[in-house]
């Protein structure tokens, strides 16, 4: 224990250390520039067919966030287990008429598995961020992240390549050992920023009305805890003290966004938790989050905007039932829940059948017929078990893509491709010079 | 001058006394540490506090207590991100290795505690630094904690994706119910069906979280390669490591064969995709 004296040397030392180094205020987004001008790296700038929007940040700082010609960084835990939270943000984009290209040339941040096992280091965790950057960049799409720890853990790397020298050099050089080079985009940018910079074009096309619908949101602890400076906060939502995603997009819509007790807590995810150690995940999903979202809140949905979060919130909900806690409160993505109002298919596109927690109450609440849509799925099955080919959202990958990390031009949205999925999207355009 | 080194610093090797006690923190039932055990703590403990991150994230701790007061696994585990970095700033050897044992796992990474703490600590990334050692130095504890992730590794490190719908088998995630796996059963066709229904052709296997094209792994094993990642895996799983070894070098071989096969349609492309040799 220290004497009261250590403790103001430490605060004092403290100060003087935060002064010198500028460490926790510091717009990491400056210095990036300097160093590009030393040719350290290569800054990847938003374009005007980038079609960018400004928001303001926690600090007050302006981010740009780009709205066209996007790049998806999925989500792993998104994709292979709550699918219709990416297929629900393609198509909002082909409906919204954004272009983008969805590849296969992407791999996860690995940093589920940094925080849940420890087995990588900060120096990889960084070369993954930046070979992603480059592939990005190499396609002239500008990097679009689905997950909320890769969104956070993407801005801790852009600090630690920007802060430390020597992190920066080794990752150079096992870049060019790839052909790659040091890239890193000018925002680190969220796709829920996307959806709120983009609500007054996703409010527009609003089939289903939401006026009746409580929803209570889930603020992913990632998007907001880590980094907190450069996440997205706006005035017309809780009055700029909670981040605005992802409430901006259901005020927009016209839910009501209620309040809980506990909106601050985490979901429970833990990282490694959900899959080794789920009684904890699923007592603390239960007990801090769906209980309070329901008996404080009489939430009919729980949004939120991340991969852990919507999982937790929602698979951990159906062993409840064993101790008397039968809430089965549906928890949709932001995404899923603007797609579904703005009448996506519930289960070609938003794919609700992949969650414990069944939608199907909710839909009727939002007048949309799951019944109809339930038994067309049905049939759409069995023509898919009887070889139909299937519905996209944006042309297959060429066999030469399963290969090598190009692209041979995935023109989207192209309404002759994909008649049945992308009604109402207009741009097309050229993919990028293979 | 780094405000680290004015604090007041235990000697990073244990005296013949302190080395002969037993751990402070040591549990109800749990073995004493043996000799070999509380040299390996020494070791660690000086790369603990070499660590340049150490400096950066443990700036100082009043004992407030706030960080604990917002921190879900101190609800349910005997934890707290308070003495977490009481350990890391104060701690000794034996502190930091009791630490290691159990506690560090506990830890969800929500970064809670770093937004309450009005230090600027970084708890969560101090963890992770502990966490870090317990894998590179292979210690048994972290060995039982890691047991259940051999799926998830393999995946990770040779398509850099975490989760696959195949993952989520009925039997080990009963708790999730019968609709969790796209409800294959409920709607009676196969996983692959299920699959195919999502409007992405990326999307659309059951073995990985999204189709990883050959060039884009063999990158990431690559990086793992070049920064150690590998060599602190083959410390923790050899038999594992060795697997995912031949794993890669089969789809090394497979690259090479893909080069020639699409020798026609590769002519004249520039960057990675003509330099990379896996
Ligand atoms: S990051 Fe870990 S220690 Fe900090 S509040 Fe979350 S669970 Fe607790
Ligand atoms: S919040 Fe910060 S200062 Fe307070 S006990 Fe936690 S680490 Fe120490």
């Amino acid at each position: 224990m220290l004497s009261a004296n250590e403790i103001r040397k430490v605060v004092e030392e403290r100060n003087v250390h935060q002064r010198g180094t500028g460490k926790k205020v510091l717009d990491v987004r400056e210095e990036m520039y300097h160093l590009e001008e030393k040719g350290e790296l290569i800054v990847h700038r938003i374009r005007p067919e980038n079609r960018p929007v400004e928001l303001r940040t926690l600090f007050g700082w302006t981010k740009r966030i780009p709205t066209d010609r996007l790049w998806h960084h999925k989500s792993c835990g998104q994709c292979g287990n709550i699918p219709g939270y990416p297929s629900s943000l393609l198509w909002l984009m082909n409906e919204t008429g954004r272009t983008y290209l969805n590849e296969p040339h992407q791999t996860s941040c690995t940093a589920w598995n940094y925080h849940g096992t420890a087995t990588s280091n900060p120096v990889a965790l960084a070369a993954v961020a930046a070979r992603n950057f480059h592939r990005a960049y190499e396609t002239d799409h500008f990097p679009l992240i689905h997950c909320g720890t890769s969104y956070g853990d993407y801005k801790e790397m852009r600090k630690l390549l920007v802060e430390n020298a020597a992190v920066r050099t080794k990752v150079r050089e096992v870049l060019r050992k790839m052909g790659r080079d040091l890239v890193l985009p000018e925002e680190i940018v969220h796709y829920s920023e996307w959806v709120h910079a983009m609500r007054p074009e996703i409010v527009a096309r609003q089939k289903h009305p939401v006026h009746g619908v409580v929803t209570t949101v889930h603020e992913p602890c990632h998007y907001y805890k880590m980094v907190p400076e450069d996440a997205v906060y706006d005035d017309a939502v809780y009055a700029g003290q909670r981040p605005a995603v992802p409430s901006g997009i259901l005020l927009a819509l016209g839910a009501t966004v209620a309040d809980y007790s506990t909106w601050y807590d985490c979901c429970g995810f833990g990282f490694r938790h959900i899959l080794s150690e789920r009684e904890f995940s699923r007592s603390f999903a239960n007990l801090r989050k769906i209980r309070p979202m329901v008996e404080e809140a009489h939430s009919d949905v729980a949004i939120t905007s991340d991969t852990g979060c919507v999982t937790t919130l929602d698979k951990s909900q159906w062993i409840g039932k064993s101790h008397g806690l039968s809430y089965l409160l549906p928890v949709l993505s932001d995404v899923q829940f603007a797609a579904l109002s703005l009448g996506a298919h519930p289960y070609k596109i938003a794919q609700v059948h992949w969650h414990s927690a069944s939608a199907e109450g909710l839909l009727s609440k939002m007048g949309i017929d799951w019944r109809s849509a339930k038994a067309e799925f049905q049939e759409y099955l069995r023509a898919l078990k009887n070889g139909a080919a299937p519905e996209l959202l944006h042309p297959a990958h060429g066999e030469i893509e399963k290969f090598f990390a190009i692209n041979k031009g995935q023109v989207l949205p192209d309404p002759e491709v994909v008649p049945a999925l992308s009604a109402g999207s207009a741009t097309t355009e050229g993919g990028p010079a293979a | 001058m780094s405000i680290v080194a004015h604090l007041p610093r235990r000697a990073l090797t244990l005296t013949e006394e302190e080395a002969a006690a037993p751990p402070t923190m040591e549990l109800a039932g749990r073995k004493r540490a043996t000799a070999e055990e509380r040299a390996l703590a020494t070791t660690i403990f000086g790369e603990f506090h070499a660590d340049s991150r150490h400096r950066e994230f443990v700036l100082g701790c009043l004992n407030c207590g706030e960080c604990t007061t917002g921190c879900p696994a101190a609800r349910f585990y005997d934890f707290s991100p308070r003495e977490m970095l009481q350990i890391a700033q104060n701690g000794d050897a034996t502190t930091l290795w009791d630490a290691m044992q159990e506690k560090i796992w506990a830890c969800c990474q929500c970064y809670t505690c770093n937004m309450r703490c009005r230090f600027g600590n970084d708890i969560a990334g101090i963890i992770s630094v502990m966490r870090e050692l317990s894998v590179r130095h292979g210690i048994e504890s972290t060995r039982r904690a890691l047991a259940p992730f051999g799926r998830s590794l393999t995946l990770l490190m040779t398509v850099g994706t975490q989760v696959s719908s195949d993952m989520i088998q009925p039997d080990f995630f009963r708790d999730w119910g019968p609709f969790a796996t796209g409800s294959d059963k409920v709607w009676q066709v196969s996983a692959d069906i299920m699959r195919k229904a999502i409007p992405s052709d990326v999307l659309q296997t059951t073995r990985s979280a999204w189709e990883v094209s050959v060039q884009t792994s063999l990158e990431l094993f690559r990086i793992y390669e070049e920064t150690g990642v590998l060599d602190m895996l083959r410390g923790l799983d050899p038999d594992l490591t060795e697997m995912l070894v031949d794993i890669i070098e089969e789809r090394r071989e497979e690259f090479a064969e893909a080069r020639e096969r699409f020798g026609e349609e590769l002519k004249g492309m520039q960057g990675p995709v003509a330099t990379f040799s896996g």
